[in-house]
C-alpha cells in the first residue's frame, strides 16, 4: 500500500531544465507524512503528479514512473482515479462547482455513480465526520475558509479514495480550523486506512498528526526523516521551512516616538445586516508595526477593505486628522495597501510603469524607478508585463511600487501568504525596515502568531467585531 | 410558477413571444403584460424588486410609444399599414409598439424572476440533453461571479489608492480580471476533474428532473391562450 515514484525527470518547459531532477521516493499509506521545504523546490508539482493531474494538465514528464497502490493514476479516467486518490487544494474557494454543500456532495457521489437511494446516507456521515451537518443547506459562498476546507473533507470522505493528497490545505484558514481538520485526517488514516501525503510550509499544524516529515531540496528527497518530537530546527531552517516556535529572528531598526497617523472611531461593517465589525477603535503611530491576528472570518480582511474603500463602513476614520472617506486625490497616496495577492494590486502595463505611477511628478522618476527596480532585482524585467514575474518577484514589485508613494500608513493583508521562512523572512524585514527609516506606520495581518510577536511592537487581535490589544512585543 | 418544470417553461413562453411577434394588437399585448405581473406578484416576487426591474422596461417602452406615434402609416412614412404591422392612427401604432415592449418584459421576467438557476441547468440537462460539460461547466462559471465582483471591487481600490481615476468599464480594469478567470477556470477544472467529474463518463442522478402533469396543464394553458387570442382578437 504505497505510493512509488521512480527517477522521475519532471519539467514545465521543455527548453528548461528538470524540477525533478530524478526523482525516487516511497510513501506508505500506514502513515501521515508531511513533504515540506522552500517555495518552488517541486514539492505540488510532486504532488500533482501522484494525483494523475500532471502531466496531463501541465508539464512534461521526461522519464519515470509514478504508481499509486500499483496503478498509474494519469492513465486512469477521473471516476476511477477518484477512488484512488482525492485532492484538497490550498484554495478553498474554488474547489467547489455547486452551490449548496448538500448539492457538492450530491455531485461528487454522482460521478462514482453510486445509487441515488444511498447518497443520503453517506452525505450525512461523510458532513457529520467533518463536524458540519449543521452547514448542510447553506450556500458554499456563504462559508467562511475553515467551513469550506472542512466540507471538502466531508467531500472526500464520502468518496472514500485510497489516499488523499493535500496541497497547503492550511494556507487560507485559522489555526483552530486547522488542527480540527488535521485531527479528522488522522481519524481517517487510523481508522479507514487512508493514505495521507501532505506539502506545507509550516509545521505547527502538523505536530499532533503527522508521522513522518520529509524536506525537499532542489527537487530531491532530503534523507532526513524526522518525526514531529525529532525536527531538527537547524536544517528545517535553512531550507527555508517554518519552524514551529522558532523566531525569524528579525532584522529591522528600533522603534522611534513618531505621531499618530491613523485613527479609528467606532468604526463598524455590516454584510448583508450582518455585523462584521461592531465596534473598531484604535489608533496607528508613524514608524510602529501593529498586527492584527484573529481566526478565520473575523473580519480582518473586512476591515482592510473596509479602510480601502471596497466596503461602506460607519463610525469615524481619519488619515492624519483628515477623514478617510473625503480623502483628496493628492492625499490617496498617503495610504498603501499590499494585498495578500499582489496581482490585485497592479495598475500598470510593465514592470517600471507601475513604478513610475507612483513618481510621475517628479523631474527624477526615471532615475528613481532605475532604482528602486535595481534594488529589488527587477530592473531587468522593467518592460515586461507584472503578471509575467514569478510570485516572490511580484510580491517584491507590490511593496516596492508602493514605498515609492509618499506613503504615510501601509496596510497589507497576509503579506506572506503561503510564503516559506526564507520569503516569509525577506518580505517582513523588508516592509519592517522600510516603515521604520520612512516613518511609515505599518498594520499587517497574519495567521501566525510567531510572526506577529517577532515583528510587531503591537499585536492586536480582532474578536467579536472589535480590536483588543493584548501583546507589547518590547522592540 | 416556480415548480413548472423549467423547461416546459421556457418553450411554453418562447411560443407566446414568436406568437406575440405576428400580432399588431395593444390590447393583447397590455393584456399580457398584466397577466404577467399579476403571476410575478402571485409568485412572492417583491413589489419593490418588481418595479426596480421595471424601470429599464418603461423607459424603452415610453420610447418605443413615441417612436410609434411619430412613424405610423402614411404619416410621412413610404409604407401602408396593409403591407407592414403598423397602424394609420398615430396613438394605436404607438400603444402597439409600447405594449410590444411591456409583454415582452412581462414574459421575460415571469421567467427569470420565478425559475432557479440550478433547476433551470438540471431541467435543460434532462429534457434537452445538454452535454454534461456544458451544464457543469456553467454552474461552475456562476460560482465564479461572485469573486469576479469581488475582485472588480479590489482592482478599483488599488486603482484609486495609487491617485489614478479610472471609468467602470475601463480595459485597465477588466484586464486584471481576465487574467484571474484564466487561472480560476483552469483551478475549477482541476478541482472538478479531482472530483471525478470527466464529462464523458456515466453518472447516476441523484434527482432527475421529471416532466409532471401540471407543466403540461402549464404548456396546454398557454397554448389555449395563444388559440383564444387568434380567435377573439
Amino acid at each position: 500500500m504505497s505510493i512509488q515514484l521512480d527517477h522521475i525527470h519532471f519539467t514545465y518547459f521543455e527548453d528548461r531544465k528538470d524540477l525533478l531532477p530524478g526523482f525516487s521516493a516511497s510513501f506508505s499509506s500506514s502513515e501521515i507524512t508531511v513533504l515540506t521545504g522552500a517555495s518552488g523546490c517541486g514539492k505540488s508539482t510532486l504532488l500533482y503528479l501522484a494525483a494523475g493531474i500532471y502531466p496531463h494538465g501541465a508539464g512534461i514528464l521526461r522519464e519515470g514512473t509514478v504508481r499509486v497502490e500499483g496503478e498509474d493514476p494519469a492513465k486512469l479516467t477521473p471516476p476511477r482515479r477518484c477512488a484512488l486518490v482525492g485532492m484538497m487544494f490550498q484554495n478553498p474557494e474554488l474547489q467547489f462547482c455547486m452551490d449548496t454543500v448538500k448539492n457538492e456532495l450530491v455531485f461528487c457521489l454522482e460521478n462514482i455513480c453510486m445509487d441515488p437511494s444511498d447518497m443520503d446516507g453517506v452525505i450525512d456521515e461523510a458532513l457529520e465526520f467533518s463536524g458540519v451537518l449543521h452547514l448542510k443547506e447553506r450556500t458554499l459562498i456563504s462559508l467562511s475558509g475553515g467551513e469550506r476546507q472542512k466540507v471538502m473533507l466531508a467531500c472526500l470522505m464520502a468518496l472514500r479514495p485510497k489516499w488523499l493528497l493535500l496541497d497547503e490545505p492550511f494556507a487560507n484558514i485559522d489555526d483552530r480550523s486547522a488542527r480540527t481538520i488535521a485531527a479528522k485526517l488522522k481519524e481517517m488514516n487510523r481508522v479507514y486506512g487512508t493514505g495521507i501525503l501532505a506539502v506545507d510550509h509550516r509545521l505547527d499544524n502538523w505536530l499532533e498528526a503527522a508521522d513522518t516529515i520529509r524536506v525537499m531540496e532542489d527537487g530531491q528527497l532530503r534523507p532526513e526523516v524526522m518525526t514531529p518530537d525529532s525536527l531538527d530546527p537547524d536544517v528545517l531552517e535553512s531550507l527555508g521551512v517554518i519552524v514551529p516556535g522558532h523566531s525569524y529572528r528579525p532584522d529591522i531598526p528600533p522603534v522611534k516616538e513618531g505621531k499618530t497617523v491613523l485613527t479609528l472611531e467606532h468604526l463598524s461593517v455590516h454584510h448583508k445586516n450582518e455585523p462584521v465589525l461592531t465596534d473598531v477603535t484604535a489608533a496607528f503611530k508613524a514608524g510602529h508595526i501593529y498586527a492584527i491576528v484573529g481566526p478565520s472570518g473575523c473580519g480582518k480582511s473586512t476591515l482592510f477593505g473596509a479602510l480601502s474603500g471596497i466596503f461602506p463602513y460607519k463610525g469615524k476614520a481619519f488619515l492624519e486628522g483628515k477623514d478617510l472617506k473625503k480623502l483628496k486625490k493628492t492625499d490617496l497616496g498617503k495610504i498603501g495597501f499590499v494585498t495578500q495577492n499582489p496581482q490585485d494590486q497592479f495598475v500598470a502595463d510593465t514592470v517600471r510603469d507601475e513604478i513610475m505611477v507612483g513618481l510621475k511628478d517628479k523631474d527624477t522618476a526615471p532615475q528613481v524607478s532605475e532604482q528602486v527596480l535595481r534594488g529589488i532585482r527587477l530592473w531587468r524585467y522593467r518592460d515586461i508585463s507584472p503578471y509575467m514575474l514569478s510570485q516572490g518577484q511580484q510580491r517584491r514589485l507590490g511593496v516596492a511600487a508602493l514605498m515609492a508613494y509618499d506613503c504615510h500608513m501601509l496596510v497589507c493583508d497576509e503579506p506572506t501568504y503561503a510564503q516559506d521562512r526564507r520569503n516569509t523572512k525577506a518580505i517582513m524585514d523588508g516592509l519592517c525596515s522600510q516603515a521604520r527609516e520612512r516613518g511609515v506606520a505599518l498594520l499587517f495581518s497574519t495567521h501566525d502568531r510567531q510572526l506577529a510577536a517577532d515583528y510587531a511592537d503591537e499585536i492586536w487581535e480582532l474578536k467579536e467585531g472589535s480590536l483588543h490589544a493584548f501583546h507589547q512585543s518590547g522592540h | 410558477m416556480r415548480s413548472i418544470n423549467p423547461a416546459i417553461k421556457f418553450v411554453s413562453l418562447l411560443a407566446m413571444t414568436f406568437f406575440l411577434a405576428y400580432r399588431f394588437d395593444p390590447v393583447l399585448n397590455f393584456a399580457v403584460f398584466f397577466l404577467s405581473l399579476v403571476i410575478l406578484i402571485a409568485s412572492g416576487v417583491g413589489i419593490k424588486r418588481l418595479c426596480l426591474f421595471m424601470i429599464p422596461v418603461l423607459i424603452v417602452a415610453a420610447g418605443m410609444f413615441f417612436t410609434g406615434y411619430r412613424f405610423s402609416a402614411g404619416h410621412s412614412m413610404p409604407v401602408t399599414a396593409d403591407a407592414f404591422l403598423v397602424s394609420d392612427s398615430r396613438w394605436w401604432n404607438g400603444l402597439a409598439q409600447a405594449g410590444r415592449v411591456l409583454a415582452y418584459g412581462g414574459l421575460g421576467f415571469v421567467f427569470a424572476l420565478t425559475t432557479d438557476r440550478l433547476f433551470l441547468i438540471r431541467s435543460f440537462k434532462d429534457q434537452f440533453h445538454l452535454p454534461q460539460i456544458f451544464v457543469y461547466g456553467l454552474l461552475a462559471a456562476w460560482g465564479i461571479v461572485p469573486h469576479m465582483m469581488q475582485e472588480y471591487k479590489r482592482t478599483r481600490a488599488a486603482f484609486r489608492a495609487r491617485g489614478l481615476s479610472v471609468l467602470p468599464v475601463s480595459p485597465a480594469l477588466l484586464k486584471p480580471l481576465l487574467i484571474k478567470s484564466v487561472r480560476w477556470s483552469e483551478e475549477l477544472a482541476i478541482a472538478m476533474e479531482s472530483k471525478g467529474f470527466s464529462g464523458h463518463e456515466k453518472r447516476t442522478d441523484y434527482a432527475p428532473v421529471k416532466v409532471r402533469i401540471r407543466d403540461f396543464f402549464f404548456l396546454a394553458a398557454c397554448v389555449a391562450l395563444m388559440v383564444a387570442a387568434a380567435f377573439l382578437r
